[in-house]
């Protein structure tokens, strides 16, 4: 498959993202092997190719569920006003939570979802994140399973898209800087807002 | 492991999926151009994994999108109709779009869904389902890509549920019939 113009350099190839899923899988399965009632919950769109590739690495028996997101102000800096457009499937009260994000940089939606997952007494509440900007972070949020600490580069691929483009390259790639410096597009601004806040 | 067990036989293995949804990939490379741009509908929860593999062996240009639906209850299920839990985020009009599906059995649903997708007025309407049951099949809905054939058996796994468990199985089992016989 050929590499698309817009793409600078692979970051992450596909071998490493399935090795290093494997051994966040194993982790996993370790860590929650007495679990009685784990759910992985998986944010939309961005961390459907994560999801589908982790959870069929764990060993431990879990149920899957989504939850879609959107920002008020798209485009501005998002102070973590997050608009909830689909919530969980089921209840989490009681249960093992593992929310599944592709990309971590301000933390802004993920604290917005843990403060919400919170308020509804999980027997736990962790997080797994494939891809982590520690620069761009503005608010400190827990990660519990980490896949790779990335620099402040605009990455597309693997559920990562820039303007719902480049969303299922098997990879995970350095999108060239004129190709977002041309338009502000993108519904996931990884600039001045945060990948996986709009869908 | 526990999931496992509750599985009498490997219908589709892991390798032959593979090997599938990459050819079903390649048939619907060959269908669209970049210039077609596919919009990719995706019915959860059950085709998350089947899209997954599938659009990373795409190779024009093409968007993802996802809708949740849940039934209104048992007095609905011959007319298909089902509530939209989460609308496509996009307007299709004028779009090419596939729908992705993980299994069609009385096609009533999958009817319902396209019925309400054509009058947005998208440019064609394709659906690619990786299973199909057509002995169960109810009312007759055409399908562009489909991946395997199935007999009609409880199968789970690659995204198929039974009760939320074994969706994660890397592979198409047949459930044990005293697994869910306690519950119908």
């Amino acid at each position: 498959m050929k590499v698309p113009d817009a793409i600078e350099r692979v970051l992450l190839d596909e071998e490493t993202i399935a090795a290093r899923v494997r051994e966040l899988a194993a982790q996993i399965s370790a860590d929650y092997a007495d679990a009685e009632d784990l759910v992985l919950i998986g944010v939309l769109k961005g961390a459907f190719v994560f999801l589908a590739d982790l959870a069929r690495r764990l060993t431990v028996p879990h149920h899957v569920d989504f939850i879609a997101l959107s920002s008020y102000n798209r485009g501005a800096v998002s102070m973590g006003a997050v608009r909830l457009i689909m919530d969980t499937r089921a209840s989490v009260t009681g249960r093992h939570v593992l929310v599944v994000e592709d990309i971590v940089d301000t933390g802004y939606t993920l604290d917005y979802l843990l403060r919400t997952f919170r308020a509804r007494q999980p027997a736990s509440l962790r997080t797994c994140v494939l891809l982590n900007k520690p620069e761009r972070r503005r608010i400190e949020v827990p990660i519990d399973y980490l896949g790779f600490e990335i620099p402040d580069v605009w990455v597309v691929g693997y559920g990562l898209d820039y303007a719902d483009r480049f969303r299922t390259l098997p990879y995970i790639a350095v999108l060239k800087r004129e190709v977002y410096e041309q338009r502000s597009g993108g519904t996931e601004n990884q600039r001045s807002g945060e990948n996986g806040v709009a869908r | 492991m526990g999931l496992r067990d509750d599985v009498a036989k490997v219908l589709i293995s892991e390798e032959t999926l593979r090997a599938r949804v990459a050819e079903l990939g390649q048939a619907i490379n060959a269908t669209y151009t970049d210039a077609d741009c596919p919009f990719l509908v995706c019915v959860l929860k059950g085709a998350f994994m089947f899209l997954a593999d599938l659009t990373r062996n795409l190779e024009m240009r093409h968007e993802v999108d996802f809708m949740e639906i849940s039934s209104y209850g048992t007095g609905t299920v011959s007319s298909g109709v089902v509530r939209i839990l989460l609308d496509l985020e996009q307007n299709i009009e004028g779009r090419h779009v596939l729908i992705v599906e993980d299994i069609i059995d009385t096609g009533r649903t999958l009817d319902y869904i396209t019925r309400n997708l054509q009058t947005r007025n998208p440019a064609s309407l394709r659906v690619c389902t990786l299973l199909s049951k057509p002995s169960r099949r109810e009312i007759d809905v055409p399908l562009d890509f489909v991946g395997f054939e199935v007999p009609d058996e409880f199968v789970v796994g690659y995204g198929l549920d039974f009760a939320e468990e074994y969706r994660n199985l890397p592979f198409i089992g047949v459930l044990k019939e005293e697994v869910y016989a306690d519950s119908e």
